[in-house]
């Protein structure tokens, strides 16, 4: 809301500099955004009244005019504007005036006549570009008066963000109210009382019928005819005032009803009263009535609930919204019917929300006007239009209020106050300040305040309200800064919290950068990177931002491989990152979230040093990553990497990827990206890539031991084997084949070397095992394991019905 | 006659001795002086022809010429040794200023780096953290909130809805509601999390972004509006340094009264500037006293408890903090941006 505070001073007179207004203002709650200090482009420029025109004796073109400019006296000025005429208020500029960075004006001689002054075009004045005439002042302007005082050109302009519940303080009026009672200072509210509603100059009475159909939605309704109506553009003030706060001028009557809205806050609307069809006015839902043309001549859709404004044949009206073109007043209208209403905020909020509507009148009305304000405004609109555009009242003000406000008398119980605020605040000032906003205050009980609040605060509803606008309008200051006791002695842990803080630090130290992506994504991505589970459903966001962002992630490998992308365009060699984050699927049809783990690896890994070569990203440098992790959290025994199909994750290496299962059941994949999507992505080097599904770790938690043991007192004794087998037989069955020979003191069996070449075999493998055997109570003897030993080679030889390579 | 033949084996071995012996010629010296058939073995095999008054003076003399000798020998090959091995040490000179050898290590998101150390702060004054979900029903998001259905704030931040009904949280709000739901007070919690709002990702805005919201609830009495002004001062002090901010009154549906936390701007240190837009002040964070309506949604009775409230946005708290100015950073992921973060978390500035 744009408040200029030469219009705030018709309502208040507070002498404070406006840095300290705008100041008290942000403290309660009324941010100012900006304070725009705006200055005349002339000076010595006076209103005059044009006395007599006469041709100039020299010149067709020109007159010679007698003006009158007050106490500043008469002058005679050679003027050339087509449009002065005597009678006429306009702005003269005498003798050393200073009109934008012309030099000061000086007496001149024209065509032989001389000019004592200059009457001035908007031009001139540095209002517009408007030269056609001269500026035609109201005849209300002040006689010898300074124009630029009286066009409001010297003026502040506070641009004040209103929040949604103060609709009250979307007026100057209600901003003036507010300054009052932030500087106790005393507010002028203009009387408003119906002038003796005589008729029409001409004796036509018109008699305005109302009736409301739907009073659920407007629960009042007031109306008043005006004519002998001369349509016209406003006065230059008036239209200044509409432009300071933002608005266009359009002509007088809808200037006048804009003008009384941003003044009053009550949004006001004129009929061509010729227009309306027997007279009367029919507040009802749109009901069948499916099409509507508005102001601006689009053909609007309704809906059965919308709220109409119509008469006995047609809707004339969305009620709130916006006008109709079939009763818009025009250049002709000599018979208007002004509109003072009540409307419920969530109808105008819904109908300008689906119509994507969005009018000053709509988001006062959204936000709740004054619910007793409408013949106020009706009256201050009416006598603006008698001065501004000769109307006449030709009807009484027809009021109609089917549902009558319900009185609200709040208790307010200070010592409820003090325990919630946490400070006194004396009975005194919280009477006074309540006061102050228009509410009526008495004493209930002792301690207790009984307190009406004004017609248009519909935002202070309880108790608490009332506190805030005690607590408010003291800027907040009364309340002290303590520290509060703690609830608990300790905080509970939070184990999720805990487990992924975990798992970053693992990540971390495995060398990889955290990442942070976008969840939302490309349908073509989600299909490609089709996450861990295959067949997912991607969820689909209903009004997304575009195209590109239309669903939410299955998977965070899109992410990670575009970062990866954004890196290696950017001077990177090598990305490896990890990210944690939410990823969203479809189960059934629930939207599901799940935390999952995912990391990229790309180029030269781990190590770096002068000299030295290091190690290239690649399945088993990020599998070593992953394996790293399931021993920090101490699952590694129940995790099983198993060859995928490639079916199952075809953005994978058919041969270079595996799902990760726990206890049998998938909960990751890890591999090298397939060398298509690699080509896709323009990669040289392979990229290897993980992801986890958390939420089943989580449970687990980050626990990895429970029980220790003391180290072995004994020596460990190690024997070999290696074994020929096919090429595709998996190590980890190897492993688990020789463990299951159930040897006696064999405490571990480890693959340290995998040979193929000449030696071998086409087709086959050597895979070279560490056997190490161990006695808990003796130091084993050579004999003894070689015993052992020998059984178990022959063992896992059958079992594998593998060859034992010498 | 043997007097002078040691005399003479002395001055020869010492002379040969010298301090630049090498020891090819200290060996020689050893060797013939002291060896298994060295001239003072020869000479003690020569004994039994010495007068038996005069053995005693000449074996001393031969013990006190291979002691001489001995000693000397071993100087001079310590000498050596020290030679050898300052010499080898010269040799395996390092250029210690060459960078060692790097065993990489990852660094920390700067979100979760300024998200860790929010809630460290938190933490340490007795907040536990709750975990809660990023997709929820409009009563969680919304109608528990005090929004109501049309209500103009649901304007102020405008939602994704997924297909199925649900929404993506717009605020971490709704964390308050899922924990006063499942528990009783007194509560002192803050809840993180990703939020969602209908923003393209620019200098300024994100349509995904991470927020803190933090509540405590107790007994009527026990946690005013100055026990929320002494907690979110105390963490400004703790995480921004500063004990210059305000608290201004403001609107959100959900608490009554409500306020905003301002901090002197960082970048002109209150004195107004462009980003301040001239007032010195930058804001901060939401807050306020938990409204009834909101009680009432999780079956507290608003007579018996009252509690505060408050949210903050974490990059633009962190934007403030780092001394960034665009959103696009955080989700960009470059390198060059995120390697400047640490490499551990925790630790507050």
């Amino acid at each position: 809301m744009k408040l200029p505070l030469s219009w705030m001073r018709d309502f208040v007179s507070v002498d404070a500099p406006v840095e300290e207004i705008s100041r008290r203002l942000s403290y309660a709650g009324l941010v100012v955004e900006n304070v725009e200090k705006l200055t005349p482009g002339f000076a010595g420029v006076f209103a005059a009244r044009v006395l007599n025109v006469e041709k100039h004796p020299n010149a067709d073109r020109l007159n010679l005019c007698d003006v009158d400019a007050g106490q500043k006296g008469q002058f005679k000025v050679v003027c050339g504007a087509p449009n002065v005429k005597a009678g006429m208020m306009a702005p003269l500029a005498l003798v050393g005036a200073q009109l934008g960075k012309q030099p000061p004006l000086e007496a001149a001689i024209i065509r032989g006549v001389r000019s004592e002054g200059m009457l001035c075009s908007e031009r001139e004045l540095g209002l517009s570009q408007e030269q056609a005439g001269i500026l035609a002042l109201g005849a209300d302007a002040p006689l010898g008066g300074d124009v630029a005082a009286y066009l409001h050109l010297d003026d502040t302009v506070l641009d004040v963000e209103i929040t949604p519940n103060r609709g009250d303080c979307l007026s100057v009026l209600g901003l003036a109210r507010e300054v009052a009672a932030l500087f106790a200072a005393r507010l002028r509210a203009p009387r408003l009382r119906a002038a003796h509603s005589a008729g029409s100059p001409d004796g036509a009475r018109f008699t305005v019928s109302v009736s409301i159909d739907a009073p659920d939605l407007c629960p009042r309704y007031a109306a008043l005819a005006m004519t002998g109506i001369k349509i016209g553009p406003s006065p230059a003030w008036l239209k200044r005032r509409l432009e300071l706060c933002g608005m266009r001028a359009l002509n007088n009557v809808v200037d006048a009803t804009n003008y009384v809205m941003l003044e009053l806050g009550q949004p006001l609307h004129a009929f061509d009263f010729g227009k309306i069809a027997g007279g009367k006015i029919i507040v009802r839902r749109a009901g069948d009535t499916r099409e509507f043309v508005t102001l601006d001549n689009l053909s609007r859709t309704l809906d059965p609930n919308d709220l109409l404004i119509a008469d006995g044949d047609k809707p004339l009206a969305i009620a709130g919204v916006m006008g109709g073109l079939n009763s818009e007043v025009g250049d002709c209208t000599g018979t208007i019917l002004l509109e003072s209403a009540y409307f419920e905020p969530m109808t105008i909020a819904r109908t300008a929300r689906r119509l994507g509507l969005r009018s000053e009148a709509s988001y006062r009305f959204e936000r709740g006007v004054d619910r007793a304000g409408q013949v106020g405004a009706l009256i201050r609109a009416a006598e603006l239009i008698r001065r501004i555009a000769r109307g006449r009242e030709a009807s009484p003000i027809a009021d109609f209020e089917p549902r009558k406000a319900e009185p609200r008398e709040i208790a307010l119980d200070l010592g409820a106050m003090e325990s919630l605020l946490g400070a006194a605040i004396p009975p005194t000032v919280a009477r006074s300040r309540l006061k102050s906003l228009g509410a009526q205050v008495s004493t209930r009980a002792k301690g207790v305040l009984a307190v009406v609040p004004p017609s248009f605060r519909s935002d202070l509803a309880e108790q608490a309200d009332l506190i805030e606008e005690v607590a408010r309008l003291g800027g907040l200051e009364d309340i002290p800064a303590l520290l509060p006791e703690r609830v608990n002695p300790l905080a509970p842990v939070n184990r999720e919290r805990e487990f992924l803080k975990g798992t970053r630090e693992v990540m971390l130290g495995c060398g990889l950068t955290e990442a942070a992506t976008i969840a939302f994504i490309a349908p073509a991505d989600n299909a490609r990177f089709s996450g861990i589970q295959a067949a997912t459903r991607p969820v689909k966001v209903t009004n997304p931002l575009s195209a590109e962002l239309s669903e939410l992630r299955v998977s965070l490998m899109p992410g990670l491989v575009t970062a990866l992308r954004f890196n290696l365009n950017r001077e990177a060699r090598a990305f490896h990152a990890f990210e944690m984050g939410k990823t969203f699927r479809m189960d059934g049809d629930a939207a599901t979230e799940h935390h999952h783990l995912a990391a990229v690896s790309y180029g030269a890994y781990a190590l770096w040093a002068i000299g030295e070569h290091s190690v290239a990203a690649g399945f088993f440098s990020i599998k070593g990553i992953l394996e790293t992790y399931l021993e920090a959290i101490g699952i590694s025994s129940r995790v099983a990497f198993k060859a995928l199909e490639s079916a199952d994750a075809p953005f994978l290496h058919p041969g270079r990827s595996a799902i990760v299962t726990l206890d049998d059941a998938p909960i990751g994949l890890i591999g090298e990206l397939h060398p298509a999507e690699a080509m896709r992505l323009d990669l040289n080097d392979p990229c290897a890539v993980y992801e986890l599904d958390l939420s089943g770790l989580i449970a687990y938690g980050f626990s990895p031991r429970k029980t220790f043991q003391p180290p072995p007192k004994y020596p460990a004794i190690r024997r070999d084997l290696a074994l020929v087998l096919d090429r595709n037989f998996p190590a980890d069955m190897v492993v688990k084949a020789i463990r299951e020979c159930g040897a006696s003191l064999l405490e571990s069996v480890e693959v340290f070397d995998v040979y193929e070449g000449t030696a071998v075999a086409a087709g086959k493998k050597s895979v070279a095992l560490a056997c190490r055997y161990r006695a808990k109570d003796r130091t084993l003897t050579d004999e003894e394991v070689n015993r052992i030993h020998t059984v178990l080679i022959e063992q896992a030889r059958m079992r594998l019905g593998a060859e034992l390579r010498q | 006659m043997m007097r002078e033949q040691l005399e003479e084996i002395r001055r020869r071995a010492m002379a040969e001795l010298a301090d630049d012996a090498g020891e090819a010629q200290i060996d020689a010296v050893r060797v013939r002086v002291l060896g298994r058939s060295g001239e003072l073995t020869e000479i003690m095999r020569g004994m039994r022809e010495v007068p038996n008054a005069e053995r005693p003076a000449i074996g001393q003399l031969i013990n006190q010429i291979k002691g001489e000798v001995e000693a000397r020998i071993e100087t001079l090959s310590e000498k050596l040794k020290a030679a050898a091995l300052s010499k080898s040490l010269n040799e395996k000179r390092l250029d210690v200023t060459l960078p060692g050898m790097r065993i990489a290590r990852g660094h920390l998101h700067p979100i979760t780096d300024i998200l860790e150390k929010m809630l460290q702060i938190f933490e340490s004054m007795g907040f536990e953290v709750a975990m809660t979900q990023d997709i929820e029903d409009d009563f969680h998001n919304f109608a528990a909130l005090n929004f109501t259905p049309h209500h103009p704030a649901r304007d102020m931040q405008d939602t994704f809805y997924l297909e199925g009904g649900m929404l993506l949280r717009t605020h971490t709000s709704n964390g308050q509601i899922r924990v006063m739901e499942k528990r009783r007070p007194p509560l002192a919690v803050v809840c993180p999390g990703r939020c969602y709002r209908r923003d393209d990702l620019t200098v300024r805005s994100s349509p995904m972004f991470t927020q803190i919201e933090g509540f405590m609830v107790d007994k009527r009495g026990r946690i005013t509006m100055a026990h929320l002004k002494g907690v979110l001062t105390e963490f400004a002090r703790a995480f921004f340094g500063t004990t210059a901010v305000r608290f201004r009154a403001s609107y959100f549906p959900f608490t009554e009264p409500s306020a905003e936390l301002d901090m002197h701007c960082i970048l002109c240190d209150g004195a107004g500037c462009p980003v301040c837009k001239h007032s010195g002040w930058t804001e901060v964070l939401g807050c306020g006293m938990i409204h009834p309506n909101v009680m009432r949604a999780v079956q507290y009775d608003p007579d018996e408890y009252q509690g505060f409230a408050f949210g903050m946005g974490v990059e633009r708290t962190g934007l403030l903090k780092l001394g960034v100015d665009d959103m696009r950073l955080f989700f960009e992921n470059d390198l060059r941006f995120l390697s400047q973060f640490p490499a551990l978390s925790g630790g507050v500035r």
